[in-house]
């Protein structure tokens, strides 16, 4: 039985592989916000800077730079930094971008350039000093505040590294910010200052782990100043604001990780997968660390929690309501097949069946307004379904009745409620369990309609406020999840079904699974 | 049992045995009645005569043809120029994008509006029988593309089996575990620019695995005969075989999933529209007719007609839907028998997203 229930888990599988694929085929619709400026790339001569680096950090949110499925080229900070320098030190067309470009990579660039700092032409040493002057404005040095002349700034930098080598390492750097989340205190934050953005991966682990609030703000802190981005947490934040900023900065660290981080060798290897668009957009729907645009209250894990447990609770009462009307009227017609019973109720269930579930909300709403919302909004879910199913409980239940145990059971004088239940039944309900795995589905997708004709807080009613604010990581997770919840509820009930059928069990046991 | 179902030409029996059912009858009758009045909605309501004299100028069909200087006068004064002498005009003198001056009035409350207004002041009536136009446009078109597309994919995953075939079967289920709202509104949120046609490819896509599922299990069960042996045998090729013995069979279950996606589709368009993201507002449907009624809580003519309409549409294509495929079925009931590790038969008949 487990061999069963093991091997129908493995053929979810591919359909798991489907799903996603058609999750990301649906993001490589959204627009390149790059597209209609012509150069694209990276020369930005058509777009002014400010613009350009808005758009380009867009484009990055949805993982537009990388490849689809596999990245030949994967870049992380090392590579990234000969890259800039390269073209600084060439003073090419893209040196502009890259000074920029090397400026945000910041500290974290520092091991990979400075060691070989001074092997530099003199004149490309001098334009990447330059290019590093507001590196060394975050860090707040030199302490009077400006260089005097371009050489300082040369200078700067050749002795920067004999001087600080030792504070850019590993252990140096975790110690720094476990300091600041155990003290906290002016002082240490200055000290991390220095490292600007070397300190990031520690700073950003710090702040998956702790969940006090004023560590909390220390780290969003440190980490918007090396960042120059808006990140801070004010201190009168209500504790959801805070858990929302705090993904939004995990949501960030996802995009820009290897900016910052060299590959370990390992990494290395799987890059090549894990650095793509779909790789990406699937692990950071799974991980909820998409980015939502600006201006949401609430992180994604809180936003599909809340509506998430109001449609789950929507989509099981009414399957539960569905199944507890859709038996006994299924077993009632087919008992009084061809009788005005059965004729009435095949007729109205007709009718239900063909109305669109948005109409009878709305007939709900119009005649008993928007009381008892929740009431209704289960019962609309639930008529379509009760409609579909009543009508295969009778199939089911015409095909026992049909059968020979049951004529057998007649002939020794049961008959009625005991015939239909105790033994018609038992076997006629068993290809509900079954459908019950295909109609959630269905119950899921009225369940986004039903609940907007009620206003309820729900998944769809979320998904259709995304789509207004044209928040693509909701859309994505949403579809994703409604999708998993569906392929492994038909799992469910596959197993299920074959746990409680006899006759399954006895294939099972016959062919040894 | 299979046999007696995969005889060829048992497509035109079925139909002729659902032609003589009177359910069916009725079904295939309320549906050709909706075409025809999708196909002279200009003739149930439009502003412009049929035949009339306008300013000296005699126009025949003008209400098809829509001539851009009787287009460009207002509704006042055509109808005051064809009060005048005779005219043969549309049953109802509202076009469907005309605002008149009467706002969500009730049906008959106001000369000329029989189903009353809707808030724009557009005629009820009009705007079903020209939604009928588009509603029924779009849904035939859907269905084509989408029937075209899954059966030959369910065809050809089902006649030669193999890799494809596992490819088409994962798929299929791979469709299925998405609600279909859900994943078409996605489409269209994503789209970077929403109209019709994506729609129309968005509910397509969603919902071509269904049609897909069907032909394939039918061509499964065809390709196993004794006459497809035999054809075999002979030296037919594959393509022959197919085309020959295969297809027309598939056919009849094509069609009957043909029937069943028709109504979906229009279910799927109708809730598409109702929550904003279905065809452009300027088409008139029976979608945005019901989304307006939610504004306007007491104003029940703007949900029940259009309500009406698409009951009678999805209930007639229903009804024909299954008379077709108890005749094509000959155990005449929903479940078929099934092995172990398989989907059921799942409820075949359109039902709402």
């Amino acid at each position: 039985m487990f061999r069963y229930a093991l091997r129908r888990a493995l053929w979810a599988i591919p359909t798991l592989i489907g799903v996603s694929l058609v999750v990301f085929l649906m993001t490589t619709l959204l627009p390149d916000p790059l597209a209609p400026y012509p150069t694209g790339g990276s020369s930005a001569s058509s777009i002014d800077p400010v613009t350009f680096d808005k758009l380009t950090e867009e484009r990055r949110s949805r993982f537009l730079d990388l490849p689809r499925f596999v990245n030949t080229d994967p870049r992380d900070v090392r590579i990234l930094t000969d890259e800039y320098v390269g073209h600084i030190v060439a003073d090419d067309d893209d040196a502009t971008v890259s000074a920029r470009r090397l400026a945000a990579l910041g500290g974290a660039a520092l091991p990979h350039l400075l060691p070989r700092f001074d092997n530099l032409p003199a004149a490309g040493r001098k334009r990447v000093a330059l290019a590093l002057v507001p590196v060394a404005r975050r860090m707040r040095r030199p302490d009077e505040g400006a260089f005097e002349t371009e050489g300082d700034a040369t200078l700067f930098w050749s002795r920067f590294w004999d001087d600080h080598s030792i504070d850019f390492t590993e252990p140096a750097a975790k110690r720094a910010v476990d300091r600041l989340v155990e003290h906290g205190g002016e002082e240490r934050e200055q000290d991390l200052y220095l490292l600007d953005t070397f300190a990031l991966p520690y700073v950003m682990a710090a702040m998956g782990r702790t969940d006090r609030r004023d560590a909390l703000a220390q780290l969003a802190r440190v980490a918007a100043h090396a960042t120059e981005r808006d990140g801070s947490i004010p201190d009168d934040a209500l504790a959801t604001t805070v858990r929302a900023r705090q993904a939004d900065w995990g949501a960030w660290w996802f995009v820009h990780e290897n900016d910052f981080v060299p590959f370990s060798g390992a990494e290395r290897v799987a890059a090549s997968v894990s650095q793509t668009r779909y790789a990406k957009w699937m692990l950071g729907a799974i991980l909820g660390q998409l980015t939502s645009g600006s201006g949401e209250d609430l992180s994604l894990g809180d936003r599909l929690q809340r509506r998430g447990l109001l449609t789950l609770s929507l989509t099981f009462l009414a399957m539960l309501l569905s199944y507890g009307l859709a038996v006994p009227l299924g077993v009632i017609s087919a008992y009084r097949k061809n009788r005005p019973v059965d004729r009435a109720l095949a007729l109205g269930l007709f009718v239900i069946y063909a109305l669109p579930s948005f109409v009878l909300g709305e007939i709900c709403v119009n005649l008993f307004g928007l009381g008892h919302a929740a009431f209704f909004a289960v019962l609309t879910l639930a008529a379509g379904s009760v409609a579909t199913l009543s009508r295969f409980q009778r199939a089911a239940v015409l095909e026992v009745l049909g059968s020979d145990y049951v004529r057998a059971a007649r002939a020794k004088g049961v008959f009625g409620v005991r015939l239909l239940v105790v033994h018609a039944l038992r076997n006629a309900i068993m290809p509900m369990v079954t459908l019950a795995g295909v109609q959630i589905p269905t119950l899921i997708g009225g369940a986004f309609v039903v609940e907007e004709v009620f206003s309820l807080r729900g998944m769809g009613w979320e998904t259709l406020r995304a789509i207004e604010r044209h928040d693509s990581a909701w859309i994505v997770v949403a579809v994703l999840a409604t999708a998993l919840l569906a392929t492994f509820t038909l799992l469910a009930s596959d197993v299920v079904h074959g746990l409680l059928d006899p006759r399954v069990r006895e294939t099972l046991r016959r062919r040894g699974a | 049992m299979k046999a007696e179902r995969a005889v060829p030409g048992t497509l035109r029996r079925a139909l002729s045995e659902v032609r003589r059912k009177r359910g069916a009858s009725v079904g295939i009758t309320a549906f050709a009645m909706l075409l025809l009045v999708a196909i002279f909605a200009d003739f149930f309501a439009s502003p412009l005569p049929v035949y009339g004299t306008v300013r000296g100028h005699t126009y025949v069909l003008a209400n098809v043809t829509r001539p851009r200087e009787l287009q460009s006068m207002s509704h006042a004064e055509l109808e005051a120029e064809l009060a005048r002498g005779f005219a043969l005009r549309a049953l109802v003198h509202w076009g469907p994008a005309e605002t008149g001056t009467a706002v969500l009035r009730p049906p008959l409350a106001s000369a000329g509006h029989v189903l009353g207004t809707d808030s724009d002041g557009r005629d009820v009536f009009s705007v079903l029988v020209h939604g009928a136009r588009v509603v029924v446009s779009f849904a035939l078109l859907c269905v084509a593309l989408l029937v075209a597309f899954g059966a030959l994919v369910g065809a050809l995953g089902g006649f030669f089996g193999g890799v494809f075939d596992a490819i088409v079967a994962r798929s299929v289920e791979t469709m299925t575990a998405f609600p279909t709202i859900v994943l078409v509104l996605a489409f269209q949120a994503m789209m970077p620019k929403a109209s019709t046609l994506t729609l129309l490819l968005a509910i397509s896509l969603t919902r071509w695995a269904e049609v897909a599922r069907l032909v394939r299990g039918e061509v499964i069960a065809v390709s196993g005969q004794d006459y497809v042996l035999a054809a075999r045998a002979l030296g037919a090729s594959p393509l022959r075989i197919l085309v020959r013995y295969v297809f027309p069979n598939a056919r009849a279950q094509a069609l009957v999933s043909a029937t069943f996606a028709l109504a979906t589709v229009i279910l799927v368009e109708a809730s598409c529209d109702f929550l904003g993201l279905g065809i452009e507002e300027s088409s008139p449907t029976w979608g945005h007719l019901m989304a307006q009624s939610r504004h306007h809580p007491g104003a029940w003519w703007l949900l029940a007609f259009p309500a009406l309409a698409l009951l009678g549409t999805v209930v007639s294509q229903n009804v024909v839907g299954e008379a077709l495929r108890d005749a094509l079925d000959p155990r005449g009931d929903v479940l078929a028998e099934r092995p172990v590790d398989e989907a059921p038969e799942q409820g075949t008949a359109a039902r709402s997203p």
